[in-house]
C-alpha cells in the first residue's frame, strides 16, 4: 500500500502529510497532526463528532479520505479561536449553557460556525436543521440552539 | 438440543449458523471494522484511463466520489475492493449547467448542497432541492451526491423519485465512450444497477420541466430530519391540457419496493375525470396497491402499505393546492 | 451542617463551568487523546457469535503467527472472577459464552487493522447451548441454566441469588396484607407492560489503555464513572494487590451509567499484562458499543393496584422480571432498587412486589441513569393514571391524595424525610396548564397533555464513601481534590463552589485537580446514583472546613486571638475585634512569624474531609421492611403537551414542564441543564429507543436503525423549576437530580397520547407505526 504526500492548510498552518490511501482526515488530524479536539464518535457519518471545515463547509472527517485533502482548507475546533479571543459561536455555546459532556461539543461548533457564516440570522428552524446530524446525548440540544441564536446577534 | 458445529472463525461461523440474510446483515455490523479497511487510492486523470482501470481490475476496483455510503459499506464488511478510483476530479464532474431549450445538467461530483443553492435547481426543478434537503445532514450533504444516491441503487434513495419523475437521464462513459441510460430502466434490484464494469456516469440531465410544474416529496422517518425513510413519495403535476382533468400527475415511492417504484396509475386516475377528493383518494389507494414492501427494522409492510395510501394522498393534495393556486 | 448564609456565597450562583472553556477550545483531554507514542499497541476483541454455547477449543496459533500481532489472549491465564456486587464474570470468557459479543480471545497487534485481520484467524470450537431470551421463561424450571454455579458466586450481602436457578436476585417487599386490601378496593387496575432494552449511548465510546510497568504495577487510562471501583474490581480478579492497580480517569464523554463498574477496561489490563512495558488500547466501535457495553436492562412489570372511592391507595401487587441479561454484577442491584422503591412516591398501606433479577443471554444489563426507575415508572404512573380516571377523579388531584409527604410512611417501613414532591406536582400542573385543553395545530392531529411523578433514592451500598483534599498555593488559590467525575452534569463546578463557600474565597480561585488518578485523589466509591453533589459534596465541604480549621488555628495563635472572632471573606482572614486582616496569600504555606521573631506558627495547609452515610439499616429478606433503606429520596413531577398526527401516528412534543426537590440548587442553571438533557434523554426513549433483540442478536447496532432524538425532534422549550425542601445531611441541603430528570418522561407521555388519542400501550418506544396500527384497531383512524 503506497503512501500519498498531500499538502494542506489546517487552522491556518500549512502542513505536508504522507498518509495512505485509506487513511480518513480524522485520524490524520488526530494521529498525524495530534489535533485531538476533532472527535470520533461512530466512524460512519452520523453522529457528527468528527465535523470539520472543509474548503469553507462542514464535511465528516471521519467519511472523507485524508488523501483527498491534498490542496484543501481545513478548519478543526482549535482553529476557531484567535490566541485567546474566542469564537462568538465558542462563547455564545458556552455561556448559553450548551456544553456538558463536551464530546460533542467541538462538531457541534463547527456545524454551527459554518451555517451562521452562510446565513447569519438564522431561524430557530434553520438551526435545528443544521445541527440534526450532531447528536448529543447531555444537552437536549435546547440551550445549544439557544447558543446559536445568541452568537447570531453577536 | 445440544448441538455440535465444528471449528470456525468469525466469518464461516454465520454460514454454519443458517441464520438468515437479516440476521447476517446485523451480524456483519455488529462485527463492524474499526476504520476503513486497507485499500489503494488512485485519482486518474481522464475517464479513458479511469475506466480502463476498473476493467483491468474488474471485482477488486470501485469508483467513487462522495463515499458517503460506500465507506460505511466497507466498514460493514459487505464491500471490500483493493483500489478506490476517485473520479470526481474528472472533467465536467463539478459542473452544473441550465439553459430553457436544453434543460438541467449536474455532474456527477455536484454535491447536494451545491444542488439545493443553486438558483436555476431552485426555480425550474425545486422538487429536486426539497428531496435533498432531506437526505441525512448539511455536513453528510457536503459530500453526499444526487449521482450517487442514484447509482448506490437503495429504494430508499431520497432523491430518485423526484429524478424518475423529472424524466432524468444519465451521461455514462464506458468502453464504448459516452451513452445515455434512461432512470426508468436504470434499476434491477436493491443495489443494482444496469452499469457495466468500466462505466462511469459523468452526469444527470433532466429535459426542461413542463411549464406550471409543482412538486411535493413528503418522507416518513423515525425522527423528523436527518433518518432514512420509512416510507418516501414523491408527487408532481402540471397543466396538461391533453388530459381530462387538465392535469397531468406523476407519483413516486421509496422504500417500499425493491427498486424505487413509478406508479404509472397515478397519472391515468387522475387524468380521466377532473380532480376530486374521491379521485385523489383512488389514486393514494392505487399507490397502496402497487407497492410490495417488506417488514424490516425500520418498519412493517402492513404499517408502509397504509403510509403510502395516507401520505400519497397528502402529497397529492398538496400538489394540487399548488396548482390550484397557480390558476387562481 | 448548615452554613451561615450572611458572608458572600457562591453556593446557590449559577456559576460558570470550569471546564466549558477547554471543552469549547477543543483543549480538553479525553481518553483517546491521550498521546502514547509509537510503544502504542491496538487491540481487539474476538467475541462470541452466539448467544450460548459452550467454548470446547480455542486455536489462536495462526492469529499468534500473523506480522505484527504481539499477544493473544484468552480466559485461560484469567480465572478471578470480576463484578460489582455479585462475582459472576471472568475478563475472557472460559468455558461457556453467554451473550452475542461475549469476548472470547483479545489479540494486540501494531495496529488496529493488524489486530482485526488476526481476530479471524483464531478458531473456536464450540457447542450450542439453548439459549434463554425471555426473562420469564427464564425463571421456569425448564429453562437451561445460564451460570449452573451461581451458589458458589461472591455476593454482596444484600442481594439474594437463587440457587439452581436463572435468578441471581429475588427481592421481596410484603408490607400490610395486599389479598384481603382488594375487596375493599372500589376501583383495580391491573397491567402488564415490556419496557425494552436500550443502550445509554454516551457520544464519545469506551475507551481503555492500560500498561504493565517492569515491576508488574498496572496503569489504566480510561474513560471512567469509576476509576476507585476499577482499582479494586480489576486488582481483585487478577489477584494483586489494589495499590499495585493504579487508574486514570480524565473527562468522559458522557457515561449516563455505562462506564461506571467495570465493562470493557479489563480486558485491555488483561492483553498488557501479555505484552509487558507495552500500553495498549482498547476503543469500541459505535457497533460495539451498542451490544457489549452495558446496555439498560429490559423489564416485564405487572402491576396491579386498587383505591377506594375517596382515592385513597389501599393495595399494589408487583411483579417484575428483570432481562437483565448475560452476567448480572451490577444488575442485582437494580432489581433490588425497583423493589425497594415499588410503590412509586406514593403512600400504600398494603404492599407485594416480588422483583426478579433474571439472567438472559441477551447482553450485559447495567446501570443507566435512574436505574431501574424509568423502567418502573413507565407504567406504574400510567396505571396511577388510570386508577384516578376509573374512579372518576382528576389526575393530579389523585397524586395529590396519594403521594408520599414529610412522615408517610413508605413501603419498606420507614418514615418518609421532609420533601418538596407536592410542591412539585402543583407547579408542574400549573406550568403546563392542567386542566386546559388547547386547539390541535391541524385537523389531522390531536393534542393532549400528560403528567407523572418520580421518586429515587441513590442505589449503592449503604456505605458508600467519599473523601475530599483541600490544599492552596503560595497565592492562596485553592485546589481540591475529589475522586468523582464529572461525565458533564458538572460535578467539579459544583465542588469548586461547594469549597469557595465553606473555605471563604472566591469561586473563581478554586479549581479542581484532574484527570482523576487513584494514585493521587482521594477516594470515592463511583460517579453514579446522582451522589456527588450530597456525598461528595459533603466531603469538599468538611475537606474544605479543615482547612479553614487550620488556617484560623494559626492566625490566632499568632495574632492571640479567639477563634470565634477569625474568619476568611473573599480570601482574607479577618478579625472581628481587632478588625487586623492579611490575605491568605503566603501564610497558607510559609505559616505566620510569632511575635518579637521568636520563631513561626502554621505551614502548608491541607484540608482532607470524609463522608459516609452510617445510617442505612438492612431489610428484612422476607418483607424487604426496615428501619431506613435508603438514604433518601429525590422527587419531582414532569408534564409534557403533545400532538399527534391521525395520518401518520407521529407524536410531537410541543413543550415540557419538570419541578425536582433538589433540597438546595448549589447552581441553578447546572440544575436546570440537567432537567433539560433528562427530559430529552427520556423523550428519546420514549419515542425511538429500542436495542431490537432476535433470537439473542441486536438487529440495530449502529446509529442507522438506533435513532435517538435530534436537534429536529425536541421541543420548544422545557420550563424547569426548582424545588428546595432541604436534606438534613445535604450540603446547604443539596440532593442529587441527574438521573431523577428522565425517570417520569415515558409515563408523561404516555399519559398524554392517551389524553390525545385515547389509546394506550404495552412499552415504549411509541413509534410512530405503534401509535398508528394501535389508533387504526381502537377504530380511531381507518
Amino acid at each position: 500500500m503506497g503512501f500519498h504526500r498531500i499538502n494542506l492548510t489546517v487552522n491556518g498552518e500549512m502542513e505536508q502529510v504522507d498518509v495512505t490511501g485509506y487513511m480518513t482526515l480524522l485520524d490524520m488530524l488526530r494521529e498525524k497532526l495530534v489535533l485531538t479536539g476533532t472527535k470520533n464518535g461512530c466512524a460512519a457519518g452520523e453522529c457528527g463528532a468528527c465535523t470539520v471545515m472543509m474548503n469553507g463547509e462542514p464535511v465528516n472527517s471521519c467519511l472523507v479520505l485524508a488523501v483527498e485533502c491534498d490542496q484543501a482548507l481545513i478548519v478543526t475546533v482549535e482553529g476557531l479561536a484567535r490566541d485567546t479571543q474566542l469564537d462568538p459561536i465558542q462563547k455564545a455555546i458556552m455561556d448559553a449553557g450548551g456544553v456538558q459532556c463536551g464530546y460533542c461539543t467541538p462538531g457541534v461548533l463547527i456545524a454551527s460556525r459554518a451555517l451562521l457564516d452562510r446565513n447569519p440570522d438564522p431561524s430557530e428552524s434553520e438551526i435545528r436543521a443544521a445541527l440534526v446530524g450532531n447528536l448529543c446525548r447531555c444537552t437536549g440540544y435546547i440551550r445549544i440552539i439557544e447558543g446559536v441564536q445568541e452568537a447570531a446577534k453577536m | 438440543m445440544v448441538q455440535i458445529i465444528g471449528c470456525e472463525n468469525r466469518l464461516t461461523s454465520i454460514v454454519r449458523l443458517g441464520i438468515s440474510d437479516r440476521l447476517e446483515e446485523f451480524y456483519n455490523t455488529m462485527n463492524a471494522y474499526p476504520g476503513l479497511p486497507e485499500f489503494d487510492y488512485l485519482k486518474p486523470e481522464t475517464y479513458a484511463e479511469a475506466s480502463e482501470f476498473l476493467v483491468t481490475h474488474a471485482g477488486e476496483a470501485r469508483p467513487f466520489i462522495g463515499g458517503t455510503d460506500l465507506f460505511v459499506q466497507m466498514r460493514d464488511r459487505v464491500l471490500r475492493p483493493k483500489y478506490l478510483v476517485d473520479v470526481k476530479g474528472l472533467e465536467g464532474m463539478d459542473e452544473i449547467s441550465f439553459d430553457n431549450s436544453g434543460g438541467l445538467t449536474i455532474g456527477a461530483g455536484v454535491n447536494m448542497n451545491r444542488l439545493i443553492a443553486a438558483p436555476e435547481v431552485a426555480e425550474h426543478y425545486q422538487i429536486l432541492a426539497e428531496a435533498a434537503q432531506s437526505v441525512a445532514s448539511y455536513q453528510l450533504r457536503t459530500r453526499a451526491t444526487i449521482v450517487g444516491n442514484i447509482c448506490n441503487a437503495s429504494p430508499a434513495g431520497d432523491t430518485i423519485g423526484a429524478s424518475l419523475l423529472l424524466d432524468g437521464m444519465l451521461n455514462i462513459y464506458g468502453g464504448q465512450g459516452m451513452r445515455q441510460e434512461a432512470l426508468s430502466t436504470f434499476f434491477l434490484g436493491p443495489g443494482e444497477t444496469i452499469l457495466q464494469t468500466g462505466d462511469i456516469v459523468t452526469s444527470i440531465w433532466f429535459p426542461r420541466p413542463p411549464d406550471g410544474v409543482k412538486g411535493k416529496y413528503i418522507k416518513l422517518g423515525r425522527n423528523k430530519l436527518s433518518d432514512l425513510s420509512i416510507v418516501g413519495v414523491t408527487a408532481v403535476g402540471y397543466p396538461d391540457a391533453d388530459t381530462v382533468s387538465g392535469t397531468h400527475f406523476k407519483l413516486a415511492l421509496a422504500s417500499v419496493a425493491p427498486v424505487p417504484l413509478v406508479v404509472e396509475k397515478v397519472g391515468e386516475i387522475l387524468g380521466v375525470t377532473p380532480v376530486t377528493e374521491e379521485t385523489l383518494k383512488d389514486a393514494a389507494e392505487a399507490a397502496m396497491e402497487a407497492c410490495t414492501p417488506i417488514d424490516d427494522v425500520r418498519g412493517s409492510a402492513r404499517y408502509r402499505k397504509l403510509m403510502v395510501r395516507n401520505l400519497s394522498l397528502n402529497a397529492l393534495k398538496d400538489v394540487w393546492h399548488q396548482l390550484s393556486l397557480l390558476n387562481a | 451542617m448548615v452554613v451561615s448564609e450572611t458572608k458572600p456565597n457562591p453556593v446557590g450562583e449559577s456559576k460558570p463551568r470550569l471546564d466549558a472553556r477547554e471543552k469549547v477550545t477543543g483543549a480538553a483531554i479525553f481518553g483517546d487523546d491521550i498521546q502514547f507514542g509509537n510503544a502504542l499497541l491496538h487491540a481487539r476483541i474476538l467475541r462470541s457469535p452466539h448467544p450460548h454455547a459452550r467454548i470446547i477449543s480455542i486455536d489462536t496459533r495462526q492469529a499468534e503467527a500473523l506480522p505484527g500481532v504481539k499477544a493473544v489472549v484468552t480466559g485461560k491465564g484469567f480465572p478471578g472472577y470480576i463484578g460489582l456486587y455479585l462475582l459472576d464474570r471472568h475478563i475472557f470468557c472460559r468455558d461457556r459464552v453467554r451473550y452475542v459479543g461475549d469476548p472470547v480471545a483479545g489479540v494486540a497487534a501494531i495496529s488496529e487493522a493488524i489486530a482485526e485481520d488476526a481476530l479471524e484467524l483464531i478458531e473456536v470450537e464450540y457447542e450450542i447451548l439453548k439459549p434463554v431470551i425471555d426473562p420469564e421463561y427464564g425463571v421456569s424450571s425448564e429453562a437451561t441454566l445460564i451460570h449452573p454455579e451461581l451458589d458458589q458466586y461472591q455476593v454482596a450481602s444484600f442481594i439474594l441469588p437463587q440457587p439452581n436457578s436463572n435468578i441471581s436476585n429475588y427481592f421481596k417487599i410484603r408490607k400490610g396484607d395486599v389479598d384481603s386490601a382488594w375487596d375493599n378496593c372500589a376501583a383495580i387496575v391491573e397491567r402488564k407492560y415490556r419496557i425494552p432494552h436500550i443502550q445509554h449511548v454516551p457520544i464519545e465510546p469506551h475507551v481503555a489503555v492500560a500498561q504493565v510497568d517492569a515491576s508488574g504495577g498496572i496503569t489504566l487510562w480510561g474513560s471512567s464513572q469509576s476509576p476507585f471501583a476499577q482499582r479494586n474490581l480489576i486488582a481483585q480478579a487478577l489477584g494483586i494487590s489494589q495499590s499495585d492497580m493504579r487508574v486514570i480517569a480524565p473527562y468522559v464523554g458522557g457515561g449516563f451509567g455505562s462506564k461506571a463498574g467495570v465493562s470493557m477496561e479489563s480486558l485491555a489490563v488483561a492483553i498488557a499484562t501479555k505484552v509487558k512495558g507495552r500500553p495498549v488500547k482498547l476503543l469500541l466501535t459505535r457497533e460495539e458499543e451498542f451490544f457489549t457495553a452495558f446496555v439498560r436492562q429490559g423489564l416485564i412489570a405487572y402491576f396491579k393496584m386498587g383505591c377506594d372511592g375517596d382515592g385513597n391507595l389501599l393495595a399494589m401487587e408487583n411483579k417484575f422480571y428483570w432481562d437483565s441479561g448475560a452476567y448480572t454484577e451490577y444488575g442485582v442491584n437494580i432489581t433490588r432498587a425497583s423493589g425497594y422503591s415499588s410503590s412509586g412516591p406514593y403512600e400504600v398501606p398494603n404492599v407485594k412486589t416480588d422483583s426478579y433479577c433474571v439472567y438472559t443471554n441477551h447482553p450485559v444489563g447495567g446501570p443507566m441513569r435512574g436505574v431501574g426507575m424509568p423502567e418502573m415508572h413507565a407504567g406504574l404512573e400510567q396505571c396511577i393514571d388510570e386508577l384516578a380516571q376509573q374512579i372518576g377523579m382528576d389526575q393530579v388531584e389523585f397524586r395529590r391524595i396519594n403521594c408520599v409527604k414529610e412522615g408517610s410512611i413508605l413501603v419498606t417501613g420507614g418514615k418518609m424525610h421532609p420533601t418538596g414532591l407536592l410542591q412539585c406536582l402543583e407547579k408542574t400542573a400549573e406550568a403546563i396548564g392542567w386542566g386546559h385543553k388547547a386547539e390541535a395545530s391541524a385537523a389531522n392531529k390531536r393534542r393532549g397533555k400528560g403528567l407523572a411523578l418520580m421518586w429515587k433514592a441513590p442505589a449503592m451500598p449503604p456505605n458508600a464513601g467519599s473523601s475530599a483534599w483541600v490544599e492552596l498555593a503560595e497565592d492562596g488559590r485553592v485546589t481540591v481534590g475529589v475522586g468523582g467525575q464529572d461525565l458533564g452534569q458538572g460535578s467539579f463546578t459544583v465542588a469548586a463552589q461547594m469549597a469557595a463557600a465553606a473555605l471563604g474565597v472566591p469561586y473563581e480561585w478554586v479549581r479542581v485537580a484532574t484527570p482523576l488518578d487513584t494514585r493521587y485523589s482521594p477516594y470515592e466509591w463511583q460517579t453514579v446514583a446522582s451522589r456527588l453533589t450530597w456525598s461528595m459534596g459533603n466531603a469538599v465541604v468538611n475537606a474544605a472546613k479543615d482547612a479553614r480549621q487550620q488556617i484560623l488555628e494559626m492566625t490566632a495563635e499568632a495574632w492571640d486571638e479567639d477563634l470565634e472572632n477569625l474568619d476568611i471573606l473573599n480570601g482574607m482572614v479577618v478579625s472581628y475585634k481587632s478588625e487586623r486582616e492579611i490575605p491568605l496569600e503566603n501564610i497558607v504555606i510559609y505559616g505566620l512569624p510569632k511575635a518579637d521573631d521568636q520563631g513561626w506558627i502554621g505551614g502548608p495547609v491541607i484540608g482532607r474531609g470524609k463522608f459516609m452515610p452510617d445510617y442505612v439499616t438492612g431489610l428484612d429478606p422476607e418483607t424487604g421492611q426496615g428501619e431506613r433503606a435508603v438514604v433518601h429520596y429525590t422527587t419531582g413531577a414532569q408534564a409534557v403537551e403533545l400532538e399527534v398526527d391521525l395520518d401518520t401516528g407521529q407524536i410531537e412534543i410541543l413543550r415540557g414542564a419538570a419541578a425536582f426537590d433538589v433540597g438546595k440548587a448549589i447552581n441553578p442553571e447546572l440544575v436546570r441543564a440537567q432537567i433539560e438533557g433528562g427530559f430529552v434523554q427520556g423523550m428519546s426513549s420514549a419515542l425511538f429507543e429500542s436495542l431490537n433483540l432476535k433470537d439473542g442478536y441486536v438487529q440495530n447496532p449502529s446509529f442507522v436503525d438506533y435513532r435517538i432524538a435530534t436537534s429536529s425532534d425536541v421541543p420548544g422549550g422545557i420550563q424547569s423549576i426548582i424545588v428546595e425542601v432541604p436534606q438534613d445531611d445535604g450540603p446547604w441541603g443539596a440532593r442529587g437530580v441527574g438521573e431523577h430528570s428522565m425517570v417520569p418522561t415515558i409515563p408523561a407521555i404516555a399519559n398524554a397520547i392517551y389524553d390525545a388519542v385515547g389509546v394506550r400501550f404495552d412499552g415504549p418506544p411509541f413509534t410512530a407505526e405503534k401509535v398508528y396500527l394501535t389508533m387504526l384497531e381502537a377504530g380511531i383512524v381507518k
